[in-house]
């Protein structure tokens, strides 16, 4: 026997010694990676509609009737220049108007407005945001611009305020949400595997005694436990991924269901990156896990 | 080979382990270290492999200081250094055969270094006919032996031996220092820990003794007491 063949006969042994706790951990740690992959899917669905909203978020300057072309369109080109914008349409008063007559057919409680005579409605700039979060300070700035010739009052500008806020607050909730639920659930993992792997290093302590006293280094002492948490990880990952790819379409339809008025999409890779993810973190924790508990037991 | 200058070993509670100890071993000696329970044989033992660090003073194993080794270069101290224990420390779900080829290899070696190191040190034990026993199959004797074969199988430099014949009836107690009488005349450096006033005074061979950590007599040609 080889010192290869020993690592890999030894991780094997720890491992089948004792199957009902070498299951039960592999278990938990599938439960675990079960949990973390519908929340990032979940995640990642509500990530991705909340940018979507986020995209949609936009601002409106009304036009002084009187406004020079010239005024209007150096104004739209200052507004275009601001790296938080995506883009600016104009709306002439004739496009407002067609717009609203397409609105009130389509609903019967405004009425016709066939006959309406000369056009009230003014033209405006309409702003799309790159960056939602930076509405407020545009919106100031357009009504700064009130007395130039364009834009006639600063209630012209009309920006939603409340809207934007609770979105990013939403976005934000999710983020530092998401990082939270992901630590919680890496301590949890890693503590099933150190405790997994301390019962291992427990059973097998007169052969670590003897192997220490014999003058075998400490990576090789380390290793067959190493690969004993690396294989609690990876079997709990394949699990995770067999119950995950089981239960993925139902719910993915109902989660889709749930929100199709919006167009969410998760990537045309998320599967995956998604499996690659989940069987790399399952591997770094066994290992990550392993490690903490051998050398803890070592350096006594 | 083994050098101790002015070691001392105290531990947390304030007690003294060792105190001032200056000794040196040549490299083929073979002495005995007596003393009653708790006069520091173990301790000096544990210095050697460095599985104790000692509170002030040196402790040189060939030509090199224990302390200032760094925690990689420890297994390289062990390879040099054997050990036996009066229990043995053999692991019962191994053969003989398997419990001595262990210490070749989780020390690297492989293939047919194993096998022949490993016949080589059974056959010197004289169990190569129980390789295939295991250690409950075994009298306390053999246990002893195989435990003798493990550490030799590494072929170190000095073998420590505390307190080998502890378990062991007379007879067999005879058949383990006989045995490492060998290993010394093939050039092993011997030291052995122990309480046992007949073979030290039938051997006659150098005597260290330890009285409440201290060295209060070294004799060429020692008995068990002055």
């Amino acid at each position: 026997m080889t010192r290869v063949a020993y690592v890999l006969a030894a991780a094997w042994h720890g491992f089948s010694r004792n199957p009902f706790m070498s299951g039960a951990s592999t278990l938990t740690v599938a439960l675990m990676l079960v949990l973390l992959a519908f929340f990032v899917v979940t995640d990642r669905g509500l990530q991705s509609a909340a940018a979507l909203l986020e995209s949609k978020v936009e601002l409106t300057a009304y036009l002084a009737d009187d406004a020079k072309v010239s005024k209007i369109l150096d104004l739209k080109a200052r507004i275009e220049r601001d790296p938080a914008v995506a883009r600016v349409d104009y709306v002439s008063k004739e496009d407002a108007l067609e717009r609203l007559k397409k609105l009130s057919a389509s609903r019967a409680d405004l009425g016709p407005i066939e006959d309406i005579g000369v056009n009230p409605l003014p033209a405006s700039l309409e702003i799309k945001l790159a960056k939602a979060q930076e509405s407020g300070r545009l919106a100031d700035e357009l009504r700064a611009e009130v007395g130039n010739g364009v834009i006639a009052k600063p209630e012209d500008v009309v920006d939603n305020p409340q809207v934007v806020d609770q979105l990013l607050t939403i976005t934000r909730v999710l983020s530092i949400g998401g990082l939270a639920v992901l630590a919680m659930m890496l301590f949890v993992t890693l503590f099933v595997i150190v405790n997994t792997i301390r019962i291992a290093v427990h059973a097998r302590r007169d052969e670590i005694e003897i192997m220490q006293l014999v003058g075998a280094t400490d990576r090789l002492i380390a290793a067959p436990f190493v690969l004993e948490g690396m294989l609690v990880g990876i079997g709990g990952g394949a699990i995770a991924l067999a119950v995950f790819l089981a239960a993925a379409g139902p719910v993915t339809a109902s989660l889709i269901k749930f929100l199709d008025i919006l167009p969410v999409s998760l990537g045309p890779n998320f599967l995956a990156q998604l499996a690659g993810g989940v069987l790399g973190f399952a591997l770094l924790i066994g290992a990550g896990g392993a490690s903490i508990s051998i050398r803890s037991h070592l350096a006594k | 080979m083994i050098t101790l200058e002015d070691v001392s070993k105290r531990y947390p509670n304030g007690t003294y382990a060792l105190r001032d100890i200056d000794l040196h071993i040549d490299a083929g000696e073979f002495v005995f270290l007596v003393g009653a329970s708790g006069a520091g044989k173990s301790t000096l033992d544990r210095l050697l492999i460095r599985e104790e660090l000692p509170t002030t003073g040196r402790v040189v194993v060939d030509g090199e200081d224990v302390a200032r080794l760094s925690r990689g270069k420890v297994p390289l101290l062990r390879r040099k250094v054997g050990v036996v224990f009066q229990d043995f420390k053999l692991l019962p779900t191994k053969t003989v055969y398997e419990n001595v080829a262990f210490a070749l290899i989780v020390t690297g070696h492989g293939g047919r270094v194993v096998r022949e190191e490993t016949d080589h040190a059974l056959s010197l034990v004289g169990l190569l006919a129980r390789r295939h026993h295991f250690p409950r199959e075994l009298s306390g004797g053999e246990q002893q032996r195989t435990a003798i074969a493990r550490a030799l199988v590494m072929r170190p430099k000095v073998l420590v031996a505390d307190e080998p014949t502890g378990n062991l009836d007379p007879v067999t107690t005879w058949e383990i220092i006989k045995l490492l009488v060998r290993v010394n005349e093939l050039g092993t450096t011997v030291l052995v820990a122990t309480h046992n006033a007949e073979i030290v005074n039938a051997l006659r061979r150098r005597v260290v003794h330890l009285d409440h950590g201290r060295v209060i007599r070294d004799e060429r040609e020692g008995l068990y007491a002055a």
